[in-house]
């Protein structure tokens, strides 16, 4: 079957979601903020990290207050804000993606093309500020060991002997604790933590007139590479999605202490898929993460983004992140030793001038119950490319009165069946779901014994006569089993 | 478990493993035994080296593959002293691939933590430790280190225990402990030096592992550790280990052995 490839993504937007970090959010008023997908951007190289939190915070910015713990104690120089369309333009680009193919007519071999554009998510960002006096703090244990403006932000930088303390002076400073933090803060302060603690300030804000938080960037050096997920469970319910965005020198960037598994990628899915794909990948991701025991992290997408490299997807669906967006990112090593001059901390694998870059794009759906431990990773030197990447094929248009044409229409009428059949195993949902999506009328479909809404019945058939029994499961214990007692018969074991 | 496409690198260790030792037996071997004896005897040894490089040591590159495989191999004949070979395969392969290729790396969180893996990692390293390796070691090591966690993570820092659970249910962890550190040949062979041995290897890798966020921190301490044992062997004597313990035949079987031998070589 010829197919002629043209393309282009569409992009996911990532549900209906709040974006937020993993540190937790303490509202003065008994709101009910939650968190539910989070950005994090983590650049990592040696022993330095440059962590950039995405900030989505909705709401009045008085009861906007952030906690992030921190392996040091950070100076002002850094800590700094970042335009927050960086976020924006980084998962755009990651996202997973759908392709598009156009059969050729057999009949009447004419090409046609089309280029579309895709709809990425937007999001927007609030915050708030707060002061105090610090006089019962020695009390309380809780030192401050620094305090600065950055942007609209106030920050401190807290150390602490014991939580109940930390505690009794976030609330004494009129910061909510959610139930189940102290569980949390108890073991961080003993790791010898620091905690990073924002609030909005107010006169900042409105000078700047944003409606929106800029996300806040950090850089240390620390032989530690991890997110604190634990806090942010403090005030979450149910389920949180976070999207590492990594850059390294050397290559992907891996879970240590959970499992890595890349998404189902490169399959062909029905034609219709393209009307809601970030349904079709919502469900897709959620049937995956069940599936593969939701202790995991998920890769979407791993690439040389170099700028010295040209070719950063395949196909790529928006623009490739610049130079400037990765120095934005905290991508140091690009700007030179002057950018905010973090380069004088001593880094225990000296500058070797690299201007490589890799990207992965790591997706987390956390819970208390399947992550006890915080994210730690580590960097790895593989550099193979990764993208989730969904295939779609329009079929061709014309007459097909030509024998090859017949035979066309028949493979169409297998392909498509294997494309429903596919859909229904890539997101564990019953074909009956997509009857809607699949009887829609469609400008495309023209020859109706083609059509997906005329192969459903026969899909249906087929899916109930199937072997429910995990076949290969018990065909493997089986050849174990077997080969257990062949070694031990010839008494290799 | 989870194969995934990796396959190709599998069957890459295991056939350069099984090639090496072929070879390796050929001309290094002792002459004691037939050569399709020694092979035979020596297939055990390979397959759980083979198994090591699978579980723990990632690469995209074939030719590391290769290189770690038959660094593991060749190791056991070249780097030998008093009849016994210095390091672990393994974990000699491992570390060398990393260190001396850059293009490889140990992947911890590989096989993830979960209960049914415990299971049958422990189930499996049982037999064959009781089989033909050591248990001794496995659980001195494993006790050792969970304890050290265990201190640390739950009574120390106060973590809760599913915390400390998920550290040590690692598939690579317990991997390590019953395929890895148990290798016969590179153990001291006095038990009571034994056992404090791989207590020893358990608390430095703790140290590492907390304090200093190494990865795959066992495996390095165990090579690092081994050039110990035959200076220990040498202070406490003990009965040597055998693959499989030398069997007497009556006249009749030699003889019959001896033709078997003769024809199949060739």
């Amino acid at each position: 079957m010829k197919t002629k490839l043209s393309i282009i993504g569409v992009l996911i937007a990532i549900s209906p979601m709040l974006f937020s970090f993993c540190g937790f959010y303490v509202s003065k008023a008994d709101g009910t903020l939650k968190n539910k997908t989070s950005q994090v951007i983590l650049v990592r190289d040696g022993n330095k990290s440059v962590i950039t939190m995405y900030n989505d915070f909705k709401g009045d910015t008085k009861d906007f207050a952030m906690v992030v713990p921190v392996p040091v104690v950070l100076r002002k120089d850094d800590i700094k804000v970042v335009d927050q369309s960086i976020f924006q333009r980084l998962n755009d680009y990651s996202a997973p993606r759908l392709v598009e193919y156009w059969d050729e007519n057999p009949c009447n071999p004419v090409r046609d093309e089309e280029y579309r554009k895709s709809a990425p998510m937007a999001s927007m960002s609030d915050k708030r500020a707060d002061d105090n006096g610090a006089a019962k703090n020695k009390m309380l244990g809780v030192k401050v060991e620094a305090k600065y403006l950055v942007g609209e932000y106030d920050i401190l930088i807290l150390s602490a002997k014991e939580s109940g303390g930390l505690k009794e002076w976030l609330v004494a400073n009129g910061y909510k604790i959610p139930a189940g933090a102290q569980e949390v803060l108890d073991p961080y302060i003993k790791s010898n933590l620091k905690f990073f603690v924002v609030k909005v300030n107010e006169k900042e804000k409105q000078k700047l007139n944003n409606s929106f938080l800029r996300p806040i960037q950090i850089s240390f050096n620390s032989p530690k590479f991890m997110l604190p997920i634990r806090l942010g469970m403090a005030n979450a319910d149910g389920d949180q999605d976070l999207i590492v965005y990594a850059f390294t020198r050397k290559g992907r960037i891996e879970s240590t202490n959970y499992r890595n598994v890349n998404i189902v990628t490169d399959k062909n899915v029905p034609l219709f898929v393209q009307k809601n794909f970030g349904s079709f990948y919502g469900n897709l991701f959620t049937h995956q993460w069940n599936k593969e025991d939701k202790s995991i992290a998920f890769l979407e997408y791993a690439w040389d983004v170099s700028p010295q490299n040209y070719y950063h997807c395949d196909p790529c669906i928006a623009t490739a992140p610049s130079e400037q967006d990765l120095v934005q990112s905290g991508v140091w090593w690009l700007a030179g030793k002057d950018w905010n001059d973090y380069s004088d901390i001593d880094n225990d694998e000296p500058d070797n001038g690299s201007k490589n870059v890799h990207f992965t794009r790591l997706h987390f759906r956390y819970n208390r119950n399947s992550f006890a431990q915080d994210l730690m990773f580590q960097v790895t030197p593989n550099t193979e490319t990764f993208q989730a990447r969904y295939v779609i094929t329009h079929p061709a248009t014309g007459n097909f009165n030509c024998a090859a044409g017949k035979k066309y229409l028949q493979d169409l009428r297998q392909r498509r069946k294997k494309e429903l059949i596919e859909l229904t195993a890539l997101t564990g949902t019953n074909i009956y779901n997509w009857q809607d999506d699949a009887t829609a009328k469609n400008d495309e479909e023209e020859n109706a014994s083609a059509q997906y809404a005329s192969l459903l019945p026969e899909v249906k058939d087929e899916l109930e006569n199937r072997e429910s029994m995990p076949v290969g499961i018990l065909l493997f214990g089986a050849a174990m089993l077997g080969g257990a007692a062949l070694l031990r018969w010839k008494g290799l074991i | 478990m989870h194969w995934r496409n990796e396959n190709w690198l599998y069957a890459t260790y295991f056939l350069t493993s099984l090639l090496a030792q072929f070879v390796c037996e050929y001309f290094f071997g002792k002459k004691s035994l037939p050569f399709l004896q020694r092979l035979r005897n020596g297939i055990p040894s390979v397959l759980i080296s083979s198994f090591g490089l699978s579980l723990l040591l990632k690469t995209n590159y074939w030719w590391v593959a290769v290189f770690a495989a038959a660094v593991s191999i060749l190791s056991k004949y070249i780097l030998r002293i008093n009849g016994k070979h210095i390091f672990n395969p393994s974990a000699l392969g491992i570390v060398a691939a990393i260190v001396l290729t850059g293009n490889a790396w140990i992947s911890p969180g590989q096989w993830g933590s979960g209960a049914v893996i415990m299971f049958g990692v422990c189930c499996l390293g049982f037999i064959v430790t009781t089989r033909v390796q050591k248990l001794d070691i496995s659980l001195a090591f494993l006790g050792v280190f969970a304890a050290l966690l265990f201190w640390r993570q739950v009574i120390y820092l106060g973590w809760p225990v599913d915390y400390f659970v998920q550290s040590i249910s690692t598939g690579s962890l317990l991997l390590f402990s019953f395929f890895m550190i148990t290798d016969p040949k590179t153990i001291p062979n006095h038990i009571v030096v034994r056992v404090l041995w791989g207590a020893a290897i358990a608390a430095v890798a703790f140290y590492l592992t907390t304090f200093k966020f190494m990865n795959g921190a066992p495996i390095f301490v165990l090579v690092l550790a081994q050039p110990l044992v035959p200076i220990l062997d040498r202070f406490f004597k003990a009965k040597k280990f055998e693959w499989v313990s030398p069997k007497t035949y009556s006249p009749e079987e030699k003889k019959f052995l001896q033709i078997i031998y003769s024809r199949s070589i060739m």
